[in-house]
């Protein structure tokens, strides 16, 4: 957990192992961006499911069979932006459609800057994890460290079990910890409760 | 874990030119029981003297490299025993080696802060090699010797418990999993401490080791073992 959530995840179909590799080695080395790359060899091997959710970005060799449904996909699917690589010449009109454009001949600074500019404002929510709880959350962290229920919980703090469900799912997520032991050292760690408090 | 280069290992490659790209190998050595010392030998040589099929050493010590299991279609039932024997030598690395390291350096942190955060990470540290306790103490008494018996036909002693199931085994390993990736949290973002410095990084990097090797351990139970159970069992005409 954790880090995944802040890595962009590009899908770049692409037949050629060759340019696979060496786009991907620009990407990961030069890359501003923490990227997460996934490999396809045609458009046959992407479910149509698997595109809006986990991938953000699309880099894709325009000469591919099939460019036509993957068009239509994106009408259809999420707005997930769309890079052409481009190896060969390519009709204005087909380029055109791409949200963007890297030639085999671009340098690494100008294939990153391409990716960075597409992914950037994404990269910018996804890079700013709220580590801090909430005034609220270190309430029920505290009820929870001393062995409440989520039903004692809601009781006492007056909020709906729900409500101490989805509090408990934020601190999961900001601290990267689940077991009561384990969110009482970093209740302790963080002066949100006393060692003297905390007696078993 | 420290890995320089990115190699595909094959029958040919010398082990020794293997083992300067990947220290980890050496842990495999021993983990097959071989002899670290593999002198000019190439991989082809260690698996015919050790009499450990060579699909099944390569795929393993690819997984050390980084490389998903390749070949497993062709890991038959002769296999299983080595498979077998691998994981009890890595059982032992963990408990009588690896987790103990761990300990140590806590009690060496607590020694030093006297900190009751510490205290409590040796507590939860301790509640976590128990749990790892049981599930390879239930791996060595109750899914081992079933699966020996069946690789070698004979019928399981129908009064033993011959109970295993491939989810309670993944459920198994993702917990054990979790919870040393709280450890880790902890250790590298949440709790301050003065004084600890090279301590703490001898902790980190011991946890990240046992990380390694727990998951190359359920990577080869769940994608080679398993399957491979599975296939006997068939053959067998169980299940």
């Amino acid at each position: 957990m954790g880090l995944d959530k802040y890595r962009i995840n590009i899908a770049i179909i692409e037949p050629s192992a060759i340019v696979y590799e060496g786009l991907s080695n620009i990407l990961l080395q030069e890359g501003e961006a923490n990227y997460s790359l996934f490999h396809y060899e045609s458009l046959d091997e992407i479910s149509s499911e698997e595109l809006p959710g986990k991938i953000d970005l699309v880099i894709a060799n325009p000469s591919l069979n099939g460019m036509k449904p993957f068009e239509f996909q994106r009408k259809t699917g999420a707005a997930v932006p769309c890079v052409a690589l481009v190896y060969l010449f390519f009709e204005r009109e087909v380029i055109d459609l791409f949200d963007a454009v890297i030639q085999i001949t671009d340098s690494p600074e100008v294939i990153t800057a391409t990716i960075h500019n597409l992914v950037s404002l994404k990269y910018l929510c996804k890079s700013e994890p709220q580590e801090q709880l909430t005034p609220r959350e270190t309430d029920v962290l505290k009820h929870l460290v001393k062995g409440f229920s989520n039903k004692e919980i809601a009781d006492q703090l007056n909020i709906s079990i729900h409500t101490v469900i989805s509090h408990r799912k934020n601190i999961v997520q900001k601290t990267g910890i689940k077991s009561q032991s384990g969110l009482t050292i970093y209740a302790i760690s963080n002066r949100i409760i006393n060692i003297d408090d905390f007696q078993e | 874990m420290y890995q320089t280069k990115k190699t595909f290992i094959k029958p040919g490659m010398k082990m020794s030119n293997l083992i300067f790209e990947n220290p980890s190998l050496l842990l495999m050595l021993e983990h097959f029981g071989i002899n670290i010392v593999v002198r000019d030998k190439t991989v082809e040589q260690i698996c015919d003297e050790e009499q450990i099929n060579q699909q099944l050493f390569i795929c393993i010590a690819n997984l050390y490299n980084g490389f998903n299991p390749t070949g497993i279609n062709e890991i038959e039932r002769p296999y299983t025993e080595s498979i077998i024997l691998f994981l009890k030598n890595s059982h032992r690395y963990y408990l009588d080696e690896k987790i103990p390291e761990i300990r140590d350096y806590i009690n060496s942190l607590y020694d030093k802060n006297n900190n009751p955060e510490i205290k409590l990470v040796d507590k939860f540290f301790e509640e976590y090699s128990l749990d790892v306790k049981e599930h390879l103490n239930y791996e060595d008494v109750t899914v081992f010797p079933y699966f020996s018996y069946l690789a070698h036909d004979n019928k399981y002693p129908e009064s033993k418990n011959t109970h295993y199931s491939s989810d309670e085994y993944r459920e198994h390993h993702t917990d054990i999993e979790t919870k040393l990736r709280e450890l880790k949290n902890l250790l590298l973002i949440h709790i301050p401490l003065k004084h600890d410095q090279i301590l703490r990084r001898k902790l980190l990097v011991a946890l990240f080791e046992l990380e390694h090797e727990l998951l190359i351990h359920s990577v080869i139970e769940e994608s080679i073992l398993i399957p491979l159970i599975k296939k006997i069992e068939k053959q067998n005409g169980i299940g």
